[in-house]
């Protein structure tokens, strides 16, 4: 179903996550979309919320070898390894075509130390044109990665708190879902400052080739996305939007405006498409005039009223 | 680059059923864009599973009857569901995606195919043969039933050499391509066209290394998004100062130049 998009014009898209304002709820997710180039041609970069950058290390970074990719009922098991230019190849290479996006760029920054955290937080600041600092404590793809800073409240704490001093850009702590408790994870990031979070990052898994009795990743272990982790992520963003008072980005397994509504009623104030972009290149705006037409028929005004229509208190 | 609902016109399978090979005839609007070598990222289904796309090399282009010609050979979930889908039904499709090969403007312009590899050589051969050039085709299989299935026809209907080796010595000489090529006399210089499996490409690359010819391979990897952005279909490529980068298969390749290649898939 191709929702008009002429009904929708006047539904207010314009969301406010703390210090970050979107232009619409709808945005990208880091590693899915490059450094913004890559769809232009088929998706108006001008019409997305916003594009998270792919993560960067203060290091360049060539990841991990191939097979990286490994599909699985519904889903997607990557491990990429933060292969990534490096900050400063960054900075002098990309940065300067990213601030000229029609759109808000959000930066992923990922670690091995909080140092490391601290040195890239330090060099991109409001100058650099970019909206938001997206801080990745979750990746489950490298050794001694960022994961470890998010399953541990304490080190999460310490490394959201150390970017937070460093930067004047709004800071989002992308979260892990390989934990007991996410929300514990949650209030830790908000004791260190974060002003957004987002969640959730990749579910760790495995794929065996059973005709070669090996893993099928080179890395054997990845992190699952699709729509096979779209019910975990949901709940946690339930959960975690009830128990802490801070905006959240909600992503895992989004393809399409159904999929978008539901995590913005389970408490999301924006959502990413990560997966569904490889699926169909136009997904955002799809899910965009969806989520428009959504509030239409449901009498809503503004997209920013239905976050948390399904908390508990409101049903 | 399009992203378009393809009609389908022809499909079925082609050749012994055993090799599973199959034969899609698409109408779609960008054939003038298409260059050999490239390939289109296919969404077989509507649903969920399979998730991704597949991509598929281009075997054929016909800019009169705006059509490409895929040829794929069965071999896990994706293409199964691909084998229900019926002519005058659509199918999703974005493309043409990739770098594809060199077209050479004269000379020689060697085709060395193993086994399916064969399928994204012969719209090159037709591009060069139509410039003039001298095209000569090496290809290995596995037996003369298999070189028949997959197309052996469309090649001896070319006005070019075609020499085949074959396992069991059914067809031609007996052993793979390597084999073939050594018994041949190469020409001075040109140009190379290779596909096949990744050792047999690492060898063809190896076996031309002293020599004046210019080697390009068509390399093949499980991809996400098709356009650069996922970096999920990577290949190691070491620039002449001997320094290690990424390529992505699917936007800076399918199509390297086989000497940049770092064959070891270790790293």
């Amino acid at each position: 179903m191709q929702p008009s998009k002429e009904l929708a014009k006047t539904i207010k898209t314009e969301v406010k996550l703390g210090p970050l304002t979107l232009k619409n709820p709808v945005l990208t997710a880091s590693g899915t979309y490059g450094f913004g180039e890559e769809y232009a041609e088929l998706c108006p970069v001008e019409r997305l919320g916003g594009i998270t950058l792919k993560g960067i290390t203060p290091e360049p970074r060539l990841g991990n070898p191939v097979p990286r990719l490994a599909e699985t009922p519904a889903g997607l098991l990557n491990s990429v390894g933060l292969e990534n230019p490096g900050l400063k190849e960054f900075i002098s290479s990309y940065l300067p075509k990213v601030r000229e996006l029609p759109t808000a760029a959000i930066a992923n920054i990922s670690g091995f130390s909080v140092e490391d955290y601290v040195q890239m937080a330090r060099a991109l600041q409001k100058a650099s044109g970019l909206a938001a600092l997206e801080v990745n404590i979750s990746c489950p793809n490298v050794k001694h990665g960022g994961m470890h800073f998010g399953t541990d409240p304490a080190s999460a704490e310490q490394v959201i708190a150390a970017v937070k001093a460093e930067t004047d850009l709004p800071v989002i702590a992308k979260l892990s879902p390989n934990v007991t408790s996410i929300v514990a994870m949650a209030q830790a990031a908000a004791r260190g400052g974060a002003d957004i979070i987002s969640l959730i990052n990749t579910l760790l898994g495995m794929s065996i080739d059973i005709e070669k009795q090996r893993p099928i990743l080179a890395n054997c272990v990845g992190g699952l996305s699709g729509p096979a982790v779209r019910p975990v992520a949901v709940r946690m963003v339930w959960e975690v939007s009830q128990a802490v008072d801070l905006p959240i980005i909600g992503m895992g397994g989004i393809l399409t405006w159904q999929d978008a509504v539901e995590f913005l009623l389970a408490g999301a104030s924006a959502v990413s498409i990560g997966t569904g972009n490889f699926v169909d290149p136009c997904a955002p705006l799809g899910i965009l005039d969806g989520i428009e037409e959504y509030c239409q028929r449901h009498g809503v005004s503004a997209v920013s009223e239905l976050t948390g229509r399904a908390w508990k208190k409101n049903h | 680059m399009l992203l378009e609902d393809a009609i389908i016109t022809e499909h079925g399978g082609m050749g012994d059923p055993q090799y599973k090979i199959w034969r899609l005839v698409l109408k779609i609007e960008m054939t003038k864009e298409v260059k050999p070598g490239q390939f289109v990222h296919l969404k077989v289904s509507t649903g969920r599973d399979p998730l991704l796309r597949r991509p598929i090399s281009i075997a054929g282009i016909d800019r009169d009857k705006q059509e490409i010609t895929l040829l794929y050979r069965l071999k896990g979930k994706g293409t199964e569901v691909l084998t229900q889908a019926k002519p005058g039904e659509k199918l999703n499709l974005l493309g043409p995606l990739g770098q594809g090969f060199t077209v050479p403007q004269s000379g020689t312009l060697y085709l060395v195919a193993g086994g399916i590899g064969i399928f994204p050589l012969l719209p090159l051969a037709q591009e060069a043969l139509a410039l003039g050039v001298t095209v000569h085709l090496f290809w290995g299989g596995g037996n003369q039933s298999f070189l028949e299935s997959a197309g052996l026809s469309f090649w001896q209907a070319l006005d070019i050499a075609v020499e085949v080796s074959t396992l069991d010595g059914s067809m031609g000489v007996q052993g793979n391509v390597l084999d073939l090529l050594r018994k041949h006399e190469l020409a001075e210089s040109g140009r190379v066209a290779v596909c096949g499996p990744m050792p047999m490409m690492a060898a063809v690359s190896e076996f031309f290394k002293e020599t004046n010819f210019e080697v390009e391979a068509s390399l093949e990897e499980r991809m996400g998004c098709g356009l650069g952005a996922c970096l999920g279909c990577v290949c190691t490529l070491r620039d002449e100062q001997g320094k290690l980068r990424r390529g992505k298969v699917c936007k800076d390749g399918p199509v390297f130049r086989a000497k940049e290649v770092v064959w070891d898939a270790a790293l």
